[in-house]
């Protein structure tokens, strides 16, 4: 190898050894940023319509999503403050309302509102909600499974 | 002896170079094709890439301050030499004069 060409070489390793790590750093950086991020960010569920008279329970979730998520998994549960009597909410019976980011399109500000039958044998009284959710997350290259999830929804049965 | 030791360091640094220059980018090309065949999930790559990275910061670091500490005691003996031959200069050159004088 003469002297100019391994010069050449040289230099073009420089180049292609830095910009290697620059990619590795900022891939590296925004997997740490991905990975702890959570789905909803300033997130909260409440219920609208309480106290509930009807059949129907309308929910709202609002907050802002910096990842496109898709919900796989979700579990929401009921329990009286009084007696502590649990009621499983079936989300096989889910009706939209309102859904101005549907889940996995893009990301931003949520504002999904949806409705839920009043579960078998739900008595008038306070209810606490928990709702545990489960998402596939997608960014970039990047790809995992993430949980959220809301406690204390206050719903009221009349 | 310090001739040896020189030319281990400059090897040493040769090699360091060498790292330098070609692991980052066969170690991104390598776990792009391993993560877009699916042989190796993204996480397992991150947790590789950041204990190699850990490694060779810890490696290099006590090598760098091995190698510092080295020169100085060279660079210090050079100095202490010099310092030594000039003292020398200096009396030859004061006991010529001297003998010029008595002549």
């Amino acid at each position: 190898m003469n002297d100019r060409l391994f010069k050449i070489v040289k230099a073009a390793t420089n180049v292609a050894s830095g910009l290697s790590m620059a990619t590795l750093i900022i891939l590296g950086v925004s997997y740490i940023g991905f990975q702890n991020a959570f789905v909803f960010n300033n997130a909260g569920i409440s219920v609208t319509n309480n106290p509930v008279t009807g059949g129907q329970i309308n929910f709202i979730l609002e907050g802002n999503r910096r990842h496109e998520c898709t919900l796989k998994r979700v579990h929401s549960d009921a329990y009286n403050d009084t007696t502590g009597e649990k009621f499983e909410l079936d989300f096989a019976r889910k009706i939209y309302i309102r859904s101005n980011d549907y889940l996995g399109s893009n990301t931003g500000v949520v504002d999904h509102q949806w409705a839920m039958p009043v579960p078998d044998g739900m008595r008038p009284g306070v209810y606490r909600i928990s709702l545990y959710s489960e998402f596939d997350c997608v960014y970039l290259l990047f790809k995992k499974t993430k949980v959220q999830m809301f406690d204390n929804i206050s719903l009221i049965i009349e | 002896m310090d001739k040896v030791r020189n030319e281990r360091i400059t090897k040493q640094v040769e090699r360091w170079d060498l790292f330098a220059r070609t692991t980052p980018t066969l170690f991104l090309l390598t776990t792009l094709i391993l993560i877009l065949f699916d042989l190796v999930p993204l996480e397992y790559a991150f947790y590789i890439g950041l204990t190699g990275f850990a490694i060779t910061a810890v490696t290099w670091w006590w090598w760098a301050i091995f190698t510092i500490r080295y020169l100085i005691t060279v660079l210090s003996r050079a100095s202490s030499n010099l310092s030594d031959v000039t003292k020398e200069m200096t009396k030859v050159k004061k006991e010529l004069t001297e003998l010029k004088d008595e002549r």
